[in-house]
């Protein structure tokens, strides 16, 4: 039985991707042992962050078919949001020092960036991807692709219009001594802002897997003519995968807002990272999603680490237009097909 | 049998259209865009640098559309491309002395390489795998050039000698049009030869175009290798224009300036992007000159007719064109449209 279980595990690490697992987490601890633990707690927090974002557009992919280039900007949306919900509440909380809101006001500023994200979302649907899915014919790939260019385009100027494009950014959620795990100081903030990610993580997963709607997104992304035929409701699906999957971004804006201030381009680099992971991972995979964002945000962190600030573009996309050409597919392995396959 | 009759009844003025790819009324769109800066409010020095800024985006998304358009891979780092173009240009002027137009042509080729690379490492992918790889090419070749400053001064951006050696934009502009006319040329040459056929067929698709005998590999890199090689030429010109280069000019922004225009003029038909260029680009600076106090209208207007394109009319302006002015019932007026052979 445990001979068998470790064939297993052995067969799996010769795969795509148990080896790139193993290697990540390798690295991973020789970093830390050579530069330090707070190596490991960034590349643990960017990561979560990450995971939301990734776990968005791979739903928004895998369900709907539509490559979104707009993600970016409801992690926008959400660090806004959270913004003009936790300003006055901090202002109050500046003169009423003993209240409630110490402790449950940034929870309130996050779970409005998720409500707002997931509005956001919905206005979207009815307003701009409706429209083109009742119309288009065919190269609906391309087409919604472009559509969320122009989305991104769009949102990214409305900010700038309406808010103006200054840094809209707080000091912090919670004021707390930092904490501290074997030697490194991790401020409050940033442990509650990974673990927030891990709990949305974990219960989106048993959402998607246990319950009756998650089942039906689920069918929806397989076969969406076989999902219809055994009743479920295509429209109210795509809208609450829709929602869900900018909720998550915003979530992620929301949580993050005292580490990445709010400005109109805000969104453009956790979108870069969010697509590194899509395509290292593979489509329509949410655990590859998960750990594929760590991996990423291992590769970034390491990159600024040992290379240097500015490189964390050039090295993780070099890398990944590497595995791109011997692995097109991603790690964790979809269907993708090229010129030379036959 | 049919063709041979035709072009014996055509008339030297004619065949010399049909040769040069233009109908009479693009002649005449052509001699008006020459005679432009004679005309009052446009023979300003602020308004032709407009101008030409329009004629380079209408340059851009011809040879963006050449690749858009028929092999059906959106090269989302073309605006990268363009830029190493105009940053080996610029070296080579600033660093080895040459000449600017000797610069430009050196310019194209090495934006050639880049594009032979990116065509030969994403064979292995299609559509929107193929956008996001020359997606991530293009951050990568944008983060390098912000990082390598000893060569390229980072964000500070190089100074580059103008093509010629007057204050004036006259020259600029009627190079830029000879730019915009010789793309145009180019581009529909290769078209309109068996070569464009096997270009629509792999991007129509392609595993009947490889049925039919047609080897992708071939057609795919090669196109990516040509609209490539324009882009650096182009990118030599922006150089050598604006008189400053910073790695801004290599953003995703930018590119997707260059794809809103080519989608908005239509794909597939080569003249759509140039012919819509013009009046769009040179509007949306109005909009943002006039309208300074609100920045970034300009974009969302930008953005609001790319989506109301997408959604509405994905077929762009040429579709417009061809379905509804193309076929007047009167015999002058559709040799005005047409040409003599149709």
């Amino acid at each position: 039985m445990s001979k068998n279980i470790l064939a297993d595990l052995l067969a799996w690490v010769r795969t795509a991707a148990g080896l790139s697992m193993v290697i990540a987490i390798v690295v991973a601890i020789a970093a830390t042992i050579h530069s330090g633990p707070y190596l490991l707690v960034n590349t643990v927090v960017t990561g979560g962050m990450l995971a939301l974002v990734a776990t968005g557009l791979t739903l928004m992919l895998g369900v709907l078919n539509i490559p979104m280039f707009a993600h970016g900007e409801y992690f926008m949306i959400g660090s806004l949001t959270a913004y003009y919900i936790f300003t006055p509440i901090s202002e109050f909380i500046l003169e009423h020092p003993e209240s409630w809101l110490v402790t449950f006001g940034p929870l309130l500023a996050i779970i409005g960036a998720l409500l707002g994200g997931a509005i956001a979302g919905a206005i979207s649907e009815k307003l701009v991807f409706g429209p083109l899915r009742r119309r288009s014919t065919d190269n609906w790939v391309m087409n919604s692709f472009l559509l969320t260019v122009g989305l991104s385009v769009l949102l990214i100027n409305l900010h700038q219009l309406i808010f103006g494009a200054d840094f809209k950014g707080i000091i912090g959620y919670w004021q707390g001594m930092p904490i501290s795990i074997a030697g490194a100081y991790i401020s409050l903030d940033r442990a509650l802002a990974f673990i927030i990610s891990a709990v949305i993580v974990v219960l989106f997963y048993l959402f998607m897997t246990y319950t009756r709607t998650g089942m039906a997104i689920r069918a929806v992304s397989q076969d969406i003519t076989g999902a219809e035929i055994v009743g479920i409701d295509i429209e109210k699906i795509v809208l609450l995968t829709i929602s869900l999957a900018c909720a998550l971004a915003a979530v992620s804006g929301g949580s993050l807002l005292f580490m990445i201030p709010s400005y109109p381009s805000v969104g453009l680099e956790p979108l870069y990272m969010a697509w590194f992971v899509v395509i290292l991972s593979g489509l329509g995979n949410i655990l590859g999603a998960v750990a594929g964002a760590f991996m990423v945000a291992l590769l970034k962190v390491i990159t600024v680490e040992y290379v240097g600030a500015g490189w964390d573009f050039v090295v993780p996309s070099a890398l990944i237009m590497l595995i791109l050409i011997f692995k097109p597919s991603g790690i964790f392995g979809s269907d993708v097909r090229g010129v030379l396959d036959k | 049998m049919d063709t041979i009759k035709n072009e014996l009844q055509m008339n030297s003025f004619d065949r010399v259209l049909d040769k040069l790819c233009l109908t009479p009324i693009g002649l005449a769109g052509l001699i008006l865009l020459l005679i432009l800066p004679f005309i009052p409010p446009f023979n300003q020095e602020y308004l032709l640098r407009w101008l030409i800024y329009c004629g380079f985006i209408a340059a851009m998304s011809v040879g963006f559309d050449f690749t858009a358009g028929f092999i059906n891979i959106v090269n989302f780092g073309y605006m990268a491309v363009a830029g190493t173009g105009g940053y080996t240009s610029a070296l080579l002027v600033l660093n080895a002395g040459l000449s600017p137009w000797i610069a430009m042509a050196a310019g194209g080729v090495s934006s050639a390489i880049l594009g032979l690379i990116i065509g030969m490492i994403s064979l292995r992918l299609r559509g929107i795998f193929a956008a996001c790889l020359s997606w991530f090419f293009g951050l990568a070749v944008m983060g390098l050039a912000i990082k390598m400053v000893w060569l390229t001064r980072g964000p500070l951006g190089l100074r580059t000698p103008r093509l010629f050696e007057t204050e004036s934009n006259f020259p600029f502009y009627f190079l830029i049009i000879i730019l915009v006319y010789l793309t145009y040329l180019v581009c529909k040459w290769v078209v309109r030869s068996k070569m464009g056929l096997a270009f629509q067929a792999i991007g129509q698709n392609m595993d009947a175009a490889r049925t039919s005998g047609i080897d992708p590999v071939f057609y795919r890199v090669f196109n990516f290798t040509m609209s490539c090689a324009i882009a650096g030429v182009l990118g030599g010109f922006y150089a050598h224009f604006y008189g400053i280069l910073t790695p801004d000019m290599m953003h995703t922004s930018k590119t997707v300036e260059v794809l809103a225009v080519a989608y908005i003029g239509g794909r597939g038909s080569l003249w759509g992007g140039a012919v819509i260029a013009f009046p769009f680009i040179f509007l949306m600076e109005i909009v943002r000159s006039t309208l300074s106090h609100l920045p970034g209208l300009n974009l969302v207007i930008y953005a609001l007719v790319l989506i109301l394109v997408m959604i509405y009319y994905p077929g762009g302006f040429s579709y417009f064109y061809d379905t509804h002015i193309r076929k007047p019932k009167n015999k002058a007026l559709r040799y005005v449209l047409n040409g003599r052979d149709v």
